[in-house]
């Protein structure tokens, strides 16, 4: 197929624009926002159609971004094609409202039906998809060299599985990839949360547990000390002041051998007396006359025992006063012991009885507090045990971890599958353009089971992370020219080359340009840049030239 | 007789603990056990019957005082007892020492024991958890010891770790009542005979629907009992069907008026089944901000038509990756994973 005439009505910025590209080599030069993209994106409307997506954000509809600026109805345009040397017309209005395609064989002016498949048979069957996954080579989709296999698989995917809408195997995969990872972080967060929750509870646990074995001390420890207790040991002394008594005793004790010697003198003075009256008496009686002088002593010696006697019986009677008075006072005394000894006897056994009871009434106490605390533990450890179990949310968070999981896998072996079929074939193809576009630098190109790009060079293999940008994009060049070849069999497509050299050097350039030129089909050079041109007019190979302007 | 069955009353338990409305349900146990002491009183009935877990953990002897001064309210009552596994016996628990009032009956033994009740002429069988778990279904095939009483047991499990209870189980046995806790749903597993309770009032969200307590008579060893609700808290299930037309806005204005005109004690489990729009998802997390909206579950499904994408994407990577999934052994996980992945491949 080649494109003869394109005719831009109005389409997105560009408008009346009408050119004759030729069958070879055409570059379209222009600086940037003039209109280059809307112009590849015109193209591939004209041949497969522009439809208004329903529920995409006009960002990612092509209709609302190519949509004419100046005027939203009118919203067309023309392409004037040869399939096999038959010239066609193809009309197409794109304005959703009054949507129509009109294709017109232009030998023998008879209409085709663009409805019922006449333009896609006139295409070799190529799907949309397919052609912008082959044939449509956008520098932007070259991306970083992280990425390039992703795009690779994406492709071969897409490439393999063909059909109608694209699918972004890689930005699946990595959007499956980032949701398991955003569910394994809330699991996470949960399980950390219950983490916490549990070391709390194992915090208060241990508090419950040095509680526990404190009161279990104090048990012993009262236990211990009611046993070592001697009864009555602090049991206060009478209070009878003893020193007192004592010092009463040796006073009184005093008076009484006072009494004593008192009275004894007074029976030596009584007896002397007597016995020396009675010898005076009998030396001189009485009636026989008398001396006065011994009269006068008979007298004394008679008061003197008188005297004696009276004194005598006084001492007496004071001693004896005074003997029943210690006797009265030591019985007293002895009264008083015998009540205190009972006293204690019984405020003995009412202390037990006391200790005991408040010993029992401790006892409980701690009992008590120890089965209360060991009821809390109970349910503390039961606590626990249930904050080991995962909760609801987490186990429903693990299946949403697992069935991301699962998602992933089932795309990455499904998307394995597709690519084996073609990819021997496709590394043939590539390897072949690949050397004749570096001519015969690197000879070999593979693809791995992940569709990482494997460069065979002096027979040791390199990964394309090991090779420079240029080399990298040389090879998509070629994986897209490869493909778009074993795609289009029947009927060779236009490439479209959307600024793909940008990155190349002069020398990679040149030999690309001259691949270029030597290919059979249509190819579309879109380029900022007058280096191309330079190129081709250097070696003198013809090439259609559209400059776009602002 | 007049009797009244209650069981798993969970007292101590405090159901929606991360909720700002914890602290009013925390008392609702103790307040829903002594409103069924008032009405033992008031209807002067002779026997209280509570099959097991009186208590939502070891009971504290504070706690069990508290529920002794309630029996002691009621000491024309005879009230049998025995522990759940909630509550379950230790050596060194205080529930197995505490000395209760004379009108109550504590059936402590591990092994099926009985009591006599002389003056309302009844044996009252039944025994107590001193494990976490029983398996063994112990009720089975028990029988009640000859003699004219009215034979009633006290049965705690129902499910397979909890002794399992059928009730086939009593089928020809001379109960004339199976008094059963353990399920906090009220069952009547054999009308008027043999009675799972249901907790008095829910513990979680997940007790779902009226909780309260069965109150019987039996005469002429002809038994007959009737459910009696309690209204501290209910959790209602509420199922909608969203599409991918519905608004959040619009959902919940629907759920705030449904809300609006329900008792102040109902609460909502919030279901959301049907389809949505995967571009803009419910926020689940603001319905369950909502007053009185107790849990949300997000069982929307993005609107897949599997079989119209099968068909328009038989061989493309879309197509067969669902017929992948599909042929494989389903589970929770593999119904997850379809969507992830065609919701991925969808994607732009």
């Amino acid at each position: 197929m080649k494109i003869t005439e394109i005719q831009i009505k109005n389409f997105g910025k560009l408008h009346n624009i009408n050119m004759r590209p030729l069958p070879g080599l055409n570059v379209i030069y222009g600086e940037n926002e003039t209109g280059k993209s809307t112009m590849q994106r015109f193209i591939t409307s004209m041949l497969f159609g522009l439809e208004k997506q329903r529920g995409k954000s006009g960002k990612n509809d092509h209709y609302q971004k190519y949509e004419p600026w100046n005027s939203n109805s009118f919203f067309a345009g023309g392409l004037k094609f040869t399939v096999g040397d038959k010239p066609f017309y193809l009309e197409r209005n794109f304005y959703h409202k009054e949507k129509s395609a009109k294709l017109t064989n232009e030998m023998d002016g008879e209409e085709l039906s663009v409805e019922h498949g006449d333009l896609e048979m006139l295409l070799g069957g190529i799907k949309k998809a397919s052609y912008e996954n082959t044939y449509c080579i956008h520098q932007a989709e070259i991306e970083t060299k992280k990425e390039f296999a992703e795009i690779l698989q994406n492709y071969f995917v897409n490439m393999s599985m063909g059909g109608e809408g694209e699918v972004d195997l890689a930005g699946a995969r990595k959007s499956l990839k980032e949701k398991q990872k955003d569910a394994k972080q809330r699991l996470e967060e949960q399980r950390q949360k219950r983490g916490d929750e549990t070391e709390k509870l194992q915090v208060k646990e241990g508090l419950l547990q040095r509680d526990i074995e404190q009161l279990q001390e104090q048990q012993k420890e009262s236990h211990e000390n009611i046993s070592r207790q001697r009864p009555g040991a602090d049991l206060p002394e009478h209070d009878s002041n003893q020193m007192a008594e004592y010092l009463w005793d040796i006073r009184q004790k005093n008076v009484q051998k006072g009494y004593r010697v008192r009275l004894l003198v007074s029976t030596v003075i009584t007896l002397f007396s007597l016995v020396l009256g009675i010898i005076n008496a009998t030396a001189h009686p009485l009636m026989r006359g008398g001396n006065w002088g011994w009269l006068v002593l008979e007298l004394a010696l008679l008061f003197g025992f008188l005297g004696g006697v009276g004194s005598v019986c006084h001492w007496f009677q004071k001693e004896k006063r005074l003997k029943s008075l210690i006797r009265q006072h030591e019985e007293e005394k002895r009264e008083r012991n015998i009540s205190v000894s009972k006293d204690r006897e019984w405020q003995e056994v009412r202390q037990k009885q006391e200790t005991k009871a408040k010993h029992r009434v401790v006892e409980e106490l701690l009992q008590e507090q120890l089965a209360e605390k060991q009821a809390l533990l109970l349910n503390l450890r039961e606590e626990i045990e249930q904050n080991t179990q995962p909760s609801e949310e987490e186990q429903e968070l693990e299946l949403q971890v697992q069935a991301y999981e699962l998602a992933y896998n089932t795309l990455q072996s499904l998307s394995k599958d597709a690519y084996q079929d073609s990819r021997k074939q496709m590394e043939e193809e590539m390897s072949r353009i690949l050397t004749e576009m570096t001519q015969g630098k690197y000879d070999r190109i593979g693809l791995d089971e992940q569709m990482n790009l494997i460069v065979e060079k002096d027979n040791r293999k390199l990964q394309p992370w090991q090779l420079s940008q240029g080399v990298m994009e040389q090879m998509y060049v070629a994986l897209r020219m490869g493909a778009g070849g074993i795609f289009t069999k029947e009927e060779s497509m236009p490439i479209i080359l959307d600024e793909v050299f940008a990155s190349f050097d002069e020398k990679r350039l040149e030999s690309a340009i001259n691949w270029l030129s030597r290919q059979n089909g249509q190819i579309f050079l879109f380029t900022c840049q007058r280096r191309e041109m330079e190129i081709l007019e250097r070696n003198n190979i013809p090439y259609g030239k559209i400059l776009l302007s602002r | 007789m007049k009797f009244i069955h209650i069981a798993d009353i969970h007292l101590g338990a405090r159901p929606d603990r991360d909720r700002e409305w914890a602290k009013e349900r925390e008392p609702h146990s103790w307040q829903a056990f002594k409103e069924v002491i008032d009405k033992v009183k008031e209807e002067q009935v002779q026997l209280l019957l509570i099959a097991g877990d009186l208590f939502h953990g070891q009971p504290l002897v504070k706690e069990l005082k508290e529920v002794n001064y309630q029996f002691s309210r009621i000491p024309k009552t005879q009230v049998a007892l025995i522990a759940g596994n909630h509550d379950h016996l230790t050596l060194s628990s205080c529930y197995c020492t505490f000395r209760w009032e004379e009108n109550v009956h504590f059936l402590k033994s591990e092994e099926i024991d009985y009591i006599e009740l002389e003056g309302l002429g009844t044996r009252i069988y039944g025994m107590s958890y001193w494990h976490k778990e029983i398996s063994e279904p112990r009720y089975k095939g028990v029988q009640a010891k000859e003699g004219n009483y009215i034979n009633i047991l006290l049965a705690h499990g129902g499910d397979e770790k909890h002794i399992p209870i059928k009730g086939s189980d009593f089928a020809d046995s001379k109960f004339a009542y199976v008094a059963c806790g353990h399920i906090h749903k009220p069952i009547q597993l054999v009308q008027d005979k043999v009675v799972m309770a249901g907790a008095l009032q829910p513990i979680d969200c997940n007790d779902l629907g009226e909780h309260g307590y069965f109150q019987g008579e039996i005469k002429n060893h002809a038994c007959h009992v009737k459910f009696v609700p309690l209204h501290y808290c209910e959790y209602v299930p509420l199922n909608l069907k969203v599409s991918p037309e519905i608004t959040q806005g619009a959902l919940e204005e629907f759920l705030e008026s449904r809300i609006r005109i329900a008792p102040a004690y109902k609460k909502f489990k919030v279901t959301l089944n049907g389809f949505c729009d995967k571009e803009a998802p419910i926020d689940t997390e603001k319905i369950k901000s909502m007053d009185r909206v107790v849990k949300v579950i997000d069982q929307c499904r993005a609107d897949y038509d599997f079989e119209e994408l099968k068909r328009q994407y038989g061989q493309q990577i879309l197509g067969r990756y669902i017929r992948a999934l599909e042929e494989m052994p389903q589970n929770k996980i593999t119904e997850k994973a379809l969507y992830y992945g065609v919701e991925a491949l969808m994607a732009e």
